[in-house]
């Protein structure tokens, strides 16, 4: 009821600012409904990407693209309204074939593979939490895949929006803007800086601990992320591209992809098939561990590298448009500016 | 006793959705997102210690930690976008 409550009102309101708030609190509903449907892994995904990144992000394009809904011609309005009551239509079809909640009956109880997942996958890998397993190694090539697919997206960012350059290629260095507010807020400063360093130590232990609770690599790196966007908004993004270089950042998304295909390929080397860890080790359990960790490994650095790229172009447009705001930027930054709010609208 | 604690802290979280869908100021609205973050990090513990499940404790420290940076990140934006305010009303 919360949930459609707040919906709605995310979908009506033409201020973005106010959507994306609430879209917040959107965020933290769902996942309380996860942890009451038991699915902790979910649970906590949501609560990684929900409570930080997300926002983040979605403040960040409004930044850059200004924040209040233009109305456009109706036809399209018209269009875009049809199209998404009936994907609605169509979900809530759906829905109707999917069985009742708690349902004895439902394939989830009486699937076999369901059944064999659940009665030998602890047995088989030594892992107590299932759902890592399941995700690294019986589903390895799927895996794999979406980490592929996080790897596309940031490319695709990068080569959507890029970092900003001026028309001679060099970088837009310059912030002024953007460090100079941070001198004020002392409090702030001192609380992060004592916070920063928990919540890198806890991705840290997310990422090791997948195997034992919920977590591992697709957490632990958003967590991770949120630890670094926490000090570039403190420091300020000149001050953090000069400790976390963009560049090492941009290997870093291949380097974490090329980790997961690169224990594949070891696996084939060893003799097994692709993502067969059970050759790391003489002891197939082991060589299992080792495998889903170095995975997972991998998983989490992509991950890292991607949001931490994608924040990096966002802020560059910001800067660019701060510097222009502040009147002494240099006409070609200013017209491209425009050019991509005309875009953004 | 979990279900009296999960019960008010419900009504908490539906007071402070009506604050941040009520408005009126943007100040309004990013205390209502953090008030409900914090009784979502209570609600999400106290849902774990009356389950079986101790792990759930996890996210909620995940939350306490996380929505840290959103909260930040909420702020520095509406001072950014004043600043632009006031910048483009002084051009």
């Amino acid at each position: 009821m919360f949930l459609l409550a707040i919906a709605f009102k995310a979908c009506v309101t033409r201020n973005l600012f106010e959507a994306a708030m609430l879209f917040g609190i959107f965020s933290f509903l769902s996942a309380t409904l996860f942890v009451v449907l038991d699915a902790a892994d979910v649970a906590m995904t949501e609560a990684a990407v929900g409570a930080g990144v997300s926002t983040i992000l979605m403040l960040s394009t409004l930044a850059v693209t200004g924040h209040s809904v233009r109305p456009g011609p109706k036809g399209r309005q018209m269009l875009s309204a049809a199209v998404a009551v009936a994907l609605g239509l169509t979900l809530i079809y759906a829905t109707l074939d999917m069985p009742k909640l708690g349902d004895p009956t439902a394939p989830v109880h009486t699937d076999a593979l369901a059944k064999h997942y659940i009665e030998v996958s602890p047995v088989e890998t030594g892992i107590p939490n299932m759902v890592t397993p399941l995700l690294a190694s019986y589903r390895g090539y799927d895996t794999f895949g979406e980490t592929a697919v996080v790897f596309t997206a940031g490319i695709g960012v990068l080569a959507l929006i890029g970092r900003r350059r001026r028309k001679d290629g060099s970088l837009v260095e310059d912030g002024k803007g953007e460090d100079a507010t941070v001198e004020k807020h002392r409090v702030l400063r001192v609380v992060s800086k004592q916070l920063i360093p928990a919540i890198l130590l806890y991705a840290g232990y997310v990422q090791a601990h997948g195997d034992f609770g919920p977590g591992g690599g697709f957490q632990a790196g958003v967590i991770f992320a949120s630890g670094l966007m926490l000090y570039m908004l403190l420091v300020g993004i000149d001050e953090a591209e000069r400790v976390l270089k963009p560049r090492v950042m941009e290997l870093l998304i291949a380097i974490g992809l090329l980790i997961y295909g690169g224990v594949g390929v070891i696996n084939m080397l060893q003799g097994g098939a692709f993502l067969d860890y059970t050759t790391l080790a003489h002891d197939g359990q082991h060589g299992l561990h080792y495998g889903i960790l170095a995975v997972e490994l991998g998983v989490g650095i992509t991950v890292t590298a991607v949001i931490t790229t994608i924040i990096y172009a966002f802020a560059g447009h910001m800067r660019a448009r701060q510097v222009e705001g502040h009147g002494h930027s240099d006409a070609p930054e200013g017209a491209q500016a425009q050019v991509l709010e005309g875009e953004g609208a | 006793m979990y279900s009296v604690a999960s019960l008010l802290l419900l009504v908490g979280m539906g007071l402070a959705l009506w604050r941040a869908l009520k408005g009126p100021t943007v100040f309004d609205r990013i205390l209502a997102v953090n008030v409900f973050g914090t009784a979502t990090v209570l609600m999400v513990s106290v849902i774990g210690f009356m389950g079986t499940s101790r792990d759930l404790v996890d996210i909620a420290l995940i939350y306490a930690l996380i929505s840290f940076t959103g909260t930040m990140a909420v702020l520095r934006f509406v001072e950014y976008d004043e600043d632009r305010k006031r910048a483009e009303a002084s051009r």
